[in-house]
């Protein structure tokens, strides 16, 4: 076999991939995704799997497959999602990182997710901070903190009230003009001209988005993410109408922002930081002003959002019976440093 | 009355009127998002200063009113952002240092006090050709600027943070926004006075956030309702031979109360 990879539609040759690693798999997923063929007509010879890749070509919904190098770690996979499969030379494991890094507690969709996350094919960003101090008026409220979030993940930031969450966010955002350390938000330090450029990867949600009863629409709230784009209208309102019936807020289109419920305010917020694209989300006390149908509401959507489009997300938050319920790794902000 | 309309004055006067009419409450829209409405009150009495010096050094009060009033703001706004102090208290300061000043050039260089003081009622038929175009132009130019900034102007007057964070230079446009609000007042200030000059920037933006829908409806419908304050008013004042700027601040006023007395209801 000439190329890495082959996927046959009843027995024609559709598609090729001489990539390396997973990617020729995930470019399957985008081949498919564009068009409309069933997958019980598809046929898949590979060079090599293992268990990574058995878990790719579940999710894909193939059901047939010839592995030139197949990892006995993948047959579980294969044997569990009852996939037919064959190869050439059967080996205990291949030499593959990612590979060992998938557990078997794992389940398909979370298996799925990592894969995508070290492939980097999700929204995320990585976020490092290095020896962030941060006083105010006097006040140390950040000493030396740390933090490493690598593209996709999500992490809950706990602490009580004055122990610097607010000022963590708002160090991210650049809204501290006077900090001590970095802070890289993918490639770009905060300050830099080139984060200046690529800002809007940042999006926020605060406590509460507006401050009275300005009429504006909750259309307009969520265009406000493509504020720096120059964009036709008919490309913006697509924009907005995609990004509100992802947070299914589209029912509330052309409501007045100020009279929506508390969860309604944070869908259509969520709608414009998805509009604005942004890779890095920061959520500050999202839950602040929430009912308890309202923070059910949202941690649904969080938890989708975190599956899909995966953006790298911090949430502070002093409320931890409704930040377990996200099951996202936590910290503690105290002392001006993360426990 | 069409007669009326033959002599050069009055028709400058109702021509710059009906333009500002729609222009300048869009700097109401401003004024009210943005809660610069002590900013108004100091620009009124930086009037007065740029009254006094102007008379005094017998230049046109109309440039010299514009500048004081452009330096006051710049002032203002680089105090209150640089050194976090309270804009209201700036705005109080300022308020009486530059009537305090005012004072002290008309007694000193013998400035009537009359002439100084005719800025607070307006005088929209001596308008010299400087002011009539520079109005003009000035009134163009802010349509232009909202219609083309409209986006990054609506998430400045959402959430400062939010707007920033969306990639908008949020303190480039605040600038912008007093610039514009100091050039305004100047403006209304010589066409409908000082005291008055509310019915023009104002009450059409009040009147529309009572009833717009969105964004896009509150700048649409201020100017609509100041358009329709300056034309009525102004053939209404030639009708019964009344002041303009006062028939204006007059219909306006009983517009707004009938809408608000309406919608109690």
């Amino acid at each position: 076999m000439e190329h890495s990879l082959v996927l046959f539609q009843n027995e024609k040759q559709i598609f090729f991939s001489d990539e390396h690693w997973l990617y020729p798999l995930f470019e399957v997923e985008q081949f498919l995704g564009e068009r409309s063929i069933s997958p019980n007509e598809l046929f898949l010879r590979d060079k090599i799997a293992g268990k990574a890749a058995a878990a790719l070509i579940v999710k894909l919904g193939i059901r047939n497959c010839f592995i030139e190098l197949l990892s006995e770690r993948a047959i579980p996979v294969f044997k569990k999602y009852g996939v037919n499969y064959s190869y050439q030379k059967l080996v205990d494991h291949i030499q593959c990182r990612t590979e060992d890094l998938i557990t078997d507690k794992m389940t398909l969709e979370e298996t799925y997710l990592f894969l995508r996350k070290r492939a980097g094919k999700v929204q995320g960003v990585s976020l490092k901070i290095n020896s962030l101090s941060v006083d105010i008026a006097g006040k140390q409220i950040l000493d030396n903190l740390e933090l490493d979030l690598g593209r996709g993940e999500q992490l809950v930031v706990q602490g009580e009230n004055g122990s610097g969450k607010t000022t963590l966010i708002r160090s991210i955002l650049g809204l501290i003009p006077s900090i001590n350390g970095s802070i890289t938000i993918g490639e770009e330090v905060v300050g830099s001209s080139g984060w200046q450029k690529n800002r809007v990867q940042t999006g926020y949600l605060n406590q509460e988005t507006i401050k009275n009863n300005f009429p504006i629409t909750a259309a307009e709230v969520v265009a406000i993410g493509l504020s720096s784009q120059k964009l036709p209208e008919t490309e913006r309102a697509y924009r907005v109408e995609l990004a509100m019936r992802k947070t299914g807020s589209f029912h509330l289109m052309s409501k007045l922002f100020h009279q929506l419920s508390g969860g309604e305010k944070q869908r259509v917020s969520l709608a414009r930081c998805l509009c604005q694209n942004a890779r890095l989300l920061l959520l500050d006390e999202p839950t602040s002003y929430l009912d308890e149908k309202g923070r059910e509401e949202l941690c649904e959507l969080l938890v989708d959002l975190s599956k899909n489009e995966a953006p790298t997300m911090l949430l502070v938050s002093h409320d931890s019976n409704w930040t377990d319920r996200l099951k996202w790794q936590g910290k503690i902000l105290k002392g001006g440093k993360l426990w | 009355m069409v007669d009326l309309f033959t002599y050069p004055p009055v028709l400058k006067g109702f021509i710059v009127l009906i333009i500002t009419g729609f222009a300048f409450p869009i700097t109401g829209v401003y004024l009210l998002r943005m809660n610069l409405l002590p900013l108004r009150f100091m620009l009124m009495h930086g009037a007065i200063l740029g009254g006094a010096l102007s008379l005094a050094m017998s230049i046109n009060p109309f440039g010299g009113t514009l500048v004081i009033n452009l330096l006051l703001v710049l002032l203002m706004t680089w105090m209150s952002r640089s050194l976090k102090a309270d804009p209201g208290q700036l705005s109080a300061f300022f308020m009486v240092v530059s009537i305090s000043v005012a004072f002290i050039f008309i007694y000193r260089f013998q400035v009537p006090a009359k002439d100084t003081l005719s800025l607070m009622w307006g005088s929209l038929y001596t308008l010299n050709s400087f002011e009539f175009i520079g109005t003009l132009v000035f009134s163009l130019l802010l349509i232009i600027f909202q219609a083309q900034y409209r986006h990054q102007l609506r998430a400045v007057f959402f959430d400062s943070d939010v707007a920033r964070t969306a990639g908008v230079n949020e303190t480039g446009f605040y600038y912008g926004i007093i610039l514009i609000t100091a050039v305004t007042v100047a403006a209304a200030m010589k066409l409908i006075g000082a005291l008055l000059l509310d019915a023009l920037l104002l009450l059409p933006a009040l009147i529309a956030s009572y009833h717009a829908k969105s964004y896009k409806g509150m700048v649409l419908w201020s100017s609509f309702w100041g358009g329709l304050f300056a034309t009525v008013g102004f053939l209404l004042s030639l009708a019964f031979d009344l002041p303009a700027s006062s028939t204006i601040a007059v219909f306006a006023a009983l517009v707004f109360l009938i809408l608000i007395l309406t919608q109690k209801k």
